[in-house]
């Protein structure tokens, strides 16, 4: 195999990165999105790298795709309609969720409704204990029951989800074959099959997403394999996955869980890439878009990960790259309350109508609004040409608000910016307090269409260090899917006190995910390299209801004691204490398993042979005055080039906006690495 | 305003972000699972006056957005230096704290020499000391048994950590390194606020900093303000019972008269019960904004203006006549360490008058019972005693004007969380037999109550007991308005259904024999508008989802189902025998019970308590209602009759 390829498909353009195994090169391409006709972008994309590259289909050996088809299924709720079968007298298993709901300061508070109605779900005659004792057997005639009353619901699959299922999944099993054999047309689900976690309603949940959006995953994926084939691409489909990974088609059609997160993810590992190559150890990328700004933390080339990740209405409880969406992009409303006070968001005018100035309709104004009134943005076309910039319609809409404020529209558009970074702040704060991070230490990596344009304002509010961006922001997704590594997760629920007597549990878990996880990367996807295995614990102490991850040696799993102390030396660094006398339990064994992919040679750019040249300067409203910034191209800049703020650096994907104080330097990749001001102590 | 306007809401994005660091920091290193479970910890930005300016949004407890410090702030002796840190956990010094297990703390912060702010939060220790664990029970009678009290007092002197007080502490407590363990972690919320504080110093500069926080109390006053002056001025009179006023008491009347005028609002509690002879008092001081009474006001103001501000300007908006020796007003030392019973009644006190003032933009009464059930038993496995928590038992919201209660909790008891079976079953002596919602028991309405929840178990340990505190609603339920019916009434049984039944009422603590089937289902909401005029589609939906029984379809509704569908003939024949219903209904035992006690009984009564020392009052209301119940005649007349009580 000699090509690589890695596509991203966004509301508005399709990436793509092709990298050359051959020589480590990379190359990148930039085409529209054809929501009208799913796949025409990807014949579209893979005709101008032939044309423009020489990339014919056949060399291509290796193929990647991140989809936000999932995410999109759930959030509209336009997938499979399920019916539930539950335990006998826990029907309201999802309904009632965890109780707890947002916005519970108001009378009015309420959980979304349920992904499954109430009238779709089905008690079966049947109970199994906390350790899997059968106490109740599964009655025969209830499944007949409730399979008809599923059929007359209208329900187009089953998904089934008894108590303690993880520990002895005998009755859902056996719940499967009865519908089998009733309902043979009716697609089955069973909770312990899909993620087999303890804890009712997140392991129902998980399992009544993945149910939910599997046939729309499985069409959309049949449909990108023929568009391929036709195409003369030849290698396997690969999927990336929530957890940062890769797997095949065939997998992600069977475990449309796994790939929720898919887009994200993809963009996360990208932006650890290049942060790795340029030498930042610490790293919280940012990627804005329309309607949300999207934060990671990734440390040494790491992102963090999690599980309980926001889906839509609900969280999905899978290991995930964590990644958390704060309520502000470039399509944020501003607006005037009754007392005469600037609000921005949560509303947004999205990719439709979009802002003002993008000429499609938008009338109120957004944030790329205001940014385009103090002439930050639009020196050079947006998108490729895709939109120009309607200065006059931003104004009008800044105008919407500075009447009413009493105030010149330059200063109104200078304050919603403002006001717009400060909402961005306290949320990402929340964030940066939640891991326990000195943020201080970080650099902040932006992409995304309003990452660069808005990220100096948000470093420099949040203190950190410096602002990186990248030299091709669109492309970090396309680019994170094609260097992603194989990667699964296994997990055996254990739930036991620590004592020697656990052990022989504990090395026969591990024994038997590790068969499983060689088993997955060798036989399953064909990866003839060597395997990465990485153990982990879900500990806690007794009584406590969170555990916490804590990374353990495969070859000393026997060790009891110290599992033990790796335990209470982890929760003393997340917390600040532990209890050396207190029981501590381990939960679930985690095993990942990688095969690592091989890894484009970022191209260095060409030195600097003078010092940067703006194109030149332009008339902006920065940091509430009146100023002139220089204008700099990006293609022009070169390793080694150093300018101060403010400076406008204009390219065909985004803008970067640098304000006064602010010094920017092109490192060897070029990358812009960009100073912060030291705050006045 | 000093401030502009764009600076101040900058200023209040980097407020609620220091709170949120505070917060998260004390959720982080807090010790005790009942902190981390419970959330029952809040956390203040305050000004250098000690009235709260930000609070965080999605962690803790929703109770003290407008808590004011100042008072207990100037009870510390001595004066404040930096590196001070000071708490209180006396209900009747300064009236911060609101009950022993409630320790507040306060940081100032210091800038130059001068305080510019303070830092400060609550957390609730599990055990205080005291005569029993957990230190709260509805059988004590005088604060000195809830365990031990710290007046005001420094915990830190100029950084250096006051370690008489802490062994005092420790030595009074029953499990001494948790309250340390939670009293560090609220140590490091507020050195984290203090940080948090002085880095706004110098973002924003002192003299901004300061003129914001003022300008920040007037902008969340003048929100409040804009709401009050949407409403109808007038006078707005409200009533609202707890069961008990003790173990097996009488009913406790919290009344209350709302008078807005304009962009202002005096909440007037005359007519409240005198205070209790049990631990269900509200220890207040009489202060005229005192937070742990306005809780209502603040759900009020979000429901009204969802994006509204919450501080102490909120409060400002607000005057409280609070009389001395009632229940919402003790005199020392009555004891007060369940007063989050009488809370929760309070505030559905004040929902049901701005239910009054608003009734088209108001829901009806929430279940109003939160109560959190333990068991505590031998672990058959482990050999080990265990208490566990297993589930809040809340019970749903109220019908609201434009959809629907929230079924199963919801409105004042949203932030509570459950804990998932699996967890439980593995955890402690319990098989649980049934979790969900309880049919047939959201108020009746167009718009229908929330439904309760319904928890059943056995276990099969010999040595369990259950608790179930802060129970209520069994007898008078949540109410329903604009011809809305009240939702069901609260129950706890046992072995339910079996020949051995036992109606187990109010009862807090429970020991059930091995196999015993304990059942508990909450209130449900009160319904919302006349329940013959809900869209027979609605009700169908309802009974398809198993909320409503063919039964009570045709009982509460008049609608008619038969074969799946809606009869529709037969429902408007059924819809048209009934009379049009409107306006309020607290359900057949408060009817009951104000048919003998009327206005003219509780003027009565209220007459016989002001000829009486408050600490009497308890024993006199006892005293009258014991007559009153044992007499035929007119219960004002009965009350006159006693007027010698306590004179020989």
């Amino acid at each position: 195999m000699a090509l690589r390829v890695g596509v991203d498909v966004g509301g508005s353009f399709t990436d793509f990165a092709v990298l050359d195994d051959a020589d480590g090169s990379l190359t990148t391409l930039k085409v529209f999105s054809r929501p009208d006709a799913p796949g025409q972008e990807i014949v579209e994309g893979m005709r101008q790298l032939a044309a423009r590259h020489g990339i014919q289909a056949a060399d291509v050996g290796y193929f990647t795709h991140g989809t936000t088809v999932g995410i999109n299924t759930v959030i509209q709720r336009n997938g499979l309609k399920l019916a539930l079968f539950t335990t006998r007298n826990f029907e309201d298993v999802l309904e009632l969720a965890r109780l707890k709901m947002a916005a519970y300061h108001n009378l009015f508070s309420r959980r979304p409704d349920p992904l499954i109605p109430r009238e779709r779900v089905f008690g079966i005659e049947e109970r199994v204990d906390a350790e899997g004792a059968v106490l109740t057997p599964i009655e025969e005639a209830s499944v007949a029951g409730a399979v008809h009353g599923a059929i007359a619901s209208g329900a187009q699959g089953i998904l089934i989800a008894f108590l303690h299922a993880w520990r002895n999944p005998a009755h859902e099993q056996a719940a499967e074959a009865m519908i089998r054999r009733l309902a043979p047309e009716l697609p089955v689900f069973r909770s312990a099959a899909i993620w087999p976690i303890i804890r009712e309603y997140e392991r129902t949940m998980t399992a009544a997403i993945s149910g939910h959006v599997q046939p729309r995953v499985a069409l959309y994926l049949d449909a990108f394999e023929d568009r391929l084939r036709e195409l003369g691409v030849n290698c396997g489909l690969r999927i990336t996955k929530s957890n940062g990974g890769v797997m095949g088609a065939a997998q992600a059609r069977a475990e449309c869980v796994q790939m929720l997160l898919s887009g994200t993810a993809s963009g996360v590992i990208g932006a650890a890439f290049v942060a790795q190559a340029a030498g930042l150890p610490r790293i919280m990328s940012l990627d804005i878009g329309g309607t949300s700004a999207d934060v990671a933390v990734i440390i040494d080339g790491q992102p963090e990960y999690g599980s309980g990740e926001v889906i839509g209405d609900f969280q999905i409880h899978i290991p995930s790259v964590s990644v958390t969406s704060i309520g502000q992009g470039g399509g944020s409303i501003a607006s005037v309350d009754e007392f005469g006070v600037l609000k921005v968001g949560p509303e947004s005018a999205g990719s439709l109508p979009g802002p003002a100035c993008y000429g499609r309709g938008g009338e109120r104004p957004t944030i790329t609004d205001a940014v385009a009134v103090s002439g930050l943005i639009g020196h050079a076309g947006l998108g490729y040409g895709a939109v120009t910039l309607d200065l006059d319609r931003a104004k009008a809409a800044v105008g919407t608000v500075a009447g009413p404020l009493g105030i010149p529209l330059e200063q109104a558009a200078g304050e919603i910016i403002e006001l717009a970074v400060s909402g961005m702040y306290t949320d990402t704060s929340a964030l940066v307090s939640r891991f326990g991070i000195d943020v201080r230490e970080f650099s902040l990596l932006a992409f995304g269409g309003a990452g660069p344009m808005l990220a100096c304002f948000l470093a420099r509010e949040l203190n950190m260090a410096s602002v990186v961006v990248p030299p091709a922001p669109g492309v970090l997704s396309a680019m994170g899917g094609l260097i992603a590594d194989l990667r699964n997760d296994f997990i055996r629920i254990v739930y036991a006190t620590l004592a020697p007597a656990v052990a022989p549990r504990l090395a026969e878990a591990l024994e038997g995910m590790k068969a499983q996880a060689l088993h997955w990367l060798h036989e399953e996807q064909g990866f003839a390299g060597e395997a990465t295995l990485n153990l982990s614990a879900e500990m806690r102490y007794r009584g406590q209801s969170h555990e916490i991850a804590v990374p353990l040696e495969l070859d000393a799993i026997t060790d009891i004691p110290a599992i033990t102390r790796a335990f209470h030396d982890r929760h003393r660094v997340m917390f600040g204490h532990a209890d050396e006398k207190a029981a501590v339990q381990l939960i679930t064994l985690r095993l990942v398993v990688a095969g690592a992919t091989p890894k484009p040679r970022l191209r260095p750019c060409p030195p600097a042979e003078g010092p940067a040249e703006p194109d030149r300067l332009v008339p902006v409203y920065l940091d509430g005055a009146h100023t002139r910034a220089a204008l700099y191209r990006r293609e022009a800049l070169r390793a080694g080039h150093t300018f101060p703020g403010p400076a406008i650096i204009a390219q065909p994907d985004c803008t970067t906006c640098v304000p006064a104080g602010f010094t920017v330097r092109v490192d060897g990749f070029g990358n812009l690495i960009i100073a912060v001001p030291e705050k006045a102590a | 305003m000093r401030t502009d306007p764009v600076t101040l809401q900058v200023l209040r994005n980097h407020c609620r972000a220091a709170a949120e660091s505070m917060a998260t920091t004390l959720y982080r290193t807090a010790h005790s699972t009942f902190v981390k479970e419970t959330e029952d910890f809040t956390i203040q930005l305050l000004d250098r006056h000690g009235k709260t300016c930000a609070v965080p949004l999605d962690l803790g407890a929703t109770w003290y957005p407008g808590v004011d410090y100042e008072d207990a702030i100037k009870l510390v002796p001595g004066g404040y230096e930096p590196g001070d840190i000071c708490m209180t956990s006396d209900p009747y010094s300064g009236f911060l704290s609101t009950h022993s297990p409630d320790t507040n703390m306060w940081k100032p912060v210091f800038h130059e020499g001068e305080i510019i702010a303070f830092a400060g939060g609550h957390i609730h220790n599990v055990d205080v000391g005291g005569a029993v664990p957990a230190s709260l029970s509805r059988t004590l009678t005088e604060v000195h048994q809830e365990g031990l009290r710290i007046p005001p007092s420094k915990l830190y002197r100029a950084g250096v950590l006051d370690e008489t007080l802490l062994r005092t502490i420790t030595a009074n407590v029953r499990v001494p390194e948790q309250n340390w363990g939670d009293l560090k972690a609220l140590v490091a919320a507020v050195n984290t606020g203090e940080r948090r504080i002085l880095e706004l110093a110098r973002r924003f500069g002192v003299e901004t900093l300061k003129d914001g926080l003022a300008d920040l109390l007037d902008y969340g006053e003048a929100q409040a303000r804009a709401v009050l002056a949407s409403l109808p001025d007038g006078t707005y009179h409200f009533a609202d019972y707890c069961d008990e006023d003790g173990v097996g008491g009488d009913p406790l009347r919290l009344k209350l008269a709302l008078r807005i005028q304009g962009d202002s609002a005096e909440l007037d509690f005359t007519g409240t019960d005198p205070q209790t002879l049990c631990s269900m008092n509200v220890p207040t001081g009489g202060h005229p904004h005192h937070s742990l009474v306005l809780v209502g006001v603040y759900y009020v103001l979000s429901a009204l203006s969802p994006k509204i501000t919450l501080n102490f300007g909120t409060v400002r908006a607000f005057t409280c006549i609070l009389p001395e020796g009632s229940v919402v007003n003790p005199a020392h030392p009555a004891a007060v360490g369940m007063r989050s019973l009488t809370c929760a009644r309070l505030r559905s006190l004040v929902f049901g008058a701005f239910a009054q003032a608003a009734p088209e933009r108001l829901p009806a009464a929430p279940a109003g019972s939160s109560s959190i059930i333990n068991l505590a038993a031998e672990n058959r496995r482990t050999g080990r005693r265990v208490i566990s928590a297993i589930a809040p038992i809340v019970g749903g919201g109220g019908g609201m004007p434009h959809r629907d209660g929230t079924d199963g909790s919801g409105a004042d008891a949203a932030y509570l969380k459950n804990s998932p079976i699996e967890i439980t079953e593995a955890e402690a002596a319990i098989r649980i037999l049934r979790y969900g919602l309880m049919p047939d028991t959201g108020g009746p309405g167009a718009h229908r109550g929330g439904l309760a929840t319904v928890l059943e178990f056995t276990t099969d340990a010999p040595d369990a007991t259950v608790t179930a505190r802060n129970r209520d609603r069994s007898i008078f339920q949540p109410w329903g308005i604009l011809g809305g019916r009240p939702g069901a009434a609260s129950s706890f049984t046992l072995n339910p259904g079996a020949a051995n039944e036992h109606d187990l009422r109010n009862t807090d603590i429970l020991n059930p024999a091995p196999g015993d089937v304990v059942r508990i289902v909450s209130p449900g909401g009160g319904g919302r508008g006349d329940p013959m005029t809900r869209k027979p589609e609605a009700v169908l939906r309802d009974w398809q989802a198993g909320r409503v029984t063919t039964e009570a379809a045709a009982r509460d509704y008049g609608v008619v189902i038969a074969d799946g569908a809606v009869d529709t003939a037969a429902t408007e024949a059924l819809r048209a025998q009934q009379p049009a219903r409107e306006g309020f209904d607290g359900g057949p035992n408060r009817a009951a019970h104000e048919a003998r006690w009327d206005a003219s009984a509780y003027a009565a009564m209220g007459e016989a308590m002001a000829e009486v020392p408050s600490a009497w009052r308890g024993r006199l209301k006892r005293h009258l209602f014991a007559k009153v119940r044992a007499s035929q005649d007119p219960a004002a007349d009965v009350i006159r009759r006693e007027k010698n009580f306590g004179r020989g």
